[in-house]
């Protein structure tokens, strides 16, 4: 019941970023109206941090003998699978954006070379989630693994500062320039809008799928019950 | 009784085994990426560096960034030749092919090609937009920062 709340502000903020990033905000000086995937490429960026951070934040609990619980694990998993197709959408739309800016599709720069290489990373991660044994070493082995993964995503964030690149500096989380943005007037509160909707859409998703994930976990469990109370039963019945 | 002696020890070592996983999955994960990325601090070289190694460089393929030099832009058919500046070293280019749709003079360009002389040759512009966003009819905004390159 609650998240259908939370789903009705979902769906409004994002038809209220949609009206105010295609109808209310100019075009920019240099960009003209390709400067309106600013408002979908940044805040599913600020996404694929948030995700991926809370997959690095549930396998550290999990890792932590004082916190250790298996719901932890089954979040960072959650979040990690909403993240990584969160990197895709980050992937082509900036693709999308790089062929009407720069004028290409994509380029080896340190920005996108190490984004690629997130969204590889976490595809393994995901994968190794589905490698079959005991629940709680599996538990273990995907947090150890989250965590490795998550080296790369400092590195992605910082990537614009350590090495030249074609992709331009961060415009928001820049220290010096917090208090003056580079993004102007209209445009700044409409990407601040899209990374309100979008976190509102990431928590219904997250909500949702982390629901899905513990009764699957529940499932798995009481069908291993049943399966040794079957198997006790029919032992029981032969030797009788 | 023996398996319960036992598995403690099995325990601490199946957890050895795991961190040493983890610090090899890790350090081979480091290597990789500063390796990789070894090659991606020099994703450019600026006009005047580009200059100054241009003995090394003879031939050799390699990306160049300047910004394009008012009134240099002249275009023929489906080539185009101006000039970029950085530092006060101005390059001369001849680029095969048509320029994206953001080009003009003024703006920071990343080419690919290589030296013919004194002249770059490149096959490919990308245009290096700043992070600046700015209204195209700023009503509120009084000064315009102009687009600045970053610092070398």
């Amino acid at each position: 019941m609650r998240t259908r709340v939370l789903g009705t502000f979902t769906i409004a903020a994002l038809a209220l970023l949609a009206v105010m990033a295609l109808v209310v905000t100019p075009a920019d000086v240099n960009q003209q109206d390709a400067v309106r995937f600013l408002y979908v490429h940044v805040p599913l960026a600020t996404l694929m941090y948030v995700a991926f951070g809370i997959t690095a934040l549930g396998s550290v609990l999990y890792l932590l003998p004082r916190t250790r619980a298996r719901k932890w694990d089954l979040l960072a998993g959650t979040s990690a699978e909403i993240g990584v197709v969160v990197t895709g959408l980050v992937l082509v739309t900036g693709s999308v954006w790089g062929r009407t800016t720069w004028g290409v599709w994509w380029t080896w720069d340190a920005r996108l070379t190490t984004t690629a290489v997130l969204f590889v990373v976490f595809l393994g991660y995901l994968a190794l989630r589905r490698v079959s044994g005991d629940a709680d070493i599996r538990a273990k082995r995907n947090s150890i693994a989250a965590l490795a993964a998550c080296i790369d995503l400092p590195i992605v964030h910082k990537s614009v500062e350590w090495w030249r690149t074609l992709h331009q500096k961060s415009s928001l989380l820049d220290e010096e320039t917090f208090m003056h943005p580079h993004i102007h007037g209209t445009m700044y509160w409409t990407v601040m809008l899209g990374i309100g909707a979008f976190l509102l859409l990431f928590s219904w998703l997250l909500i949702h799928r982390y629901r899905l994930a513990r009764l699957e976990d529940r499932l798995e469990d009481e069908g291993l019950e049943r399966a040794l109370a079957e198997r006790r039963a029919e032992a029981l019945a032969a030797s009788s | 009784m023996a398996v319960t002696e036992h598995a403690p020890t099995g325990r601490t070592q199946h957890r050895r085994r795991y961190v040493v996983v983890g610090v090899v999955v890790a350090a081979a994960l480091g290597f990789l990426l500063v390796r990789g990325l070894g090659n991606a601090t020099l994703y450019f070289r600026t006009a005047d560096e580009a200059v100054a190694q241009r003995q090394q460089l003879d031939g050799r393929r390699f990306r160049i960034e300047g910004t394009v030099v008012a009134g240099s832009v002249q275009q023929v058919a489906n080539q185009v030749a101006f000039k970029i500046e950085n530092k006060g070293v101005v390059v001369p280019v001849d680029h095969q092919g048509d320029p994206p749709e953001l080009f003009k003079p003024g703006i920071p360009v990343v080419l690919e090609g290589h030296f013919v002389g004194e002249t770059f040759a490149s096959d490919r512009i990308m245009v290096k937009h700043s992070e600046d966003y700015i209204a195209k009819h700023p009503s509120r905004v009084t000064t315009v920062p102009p687009t600045t390159l970053p610092a070398p």
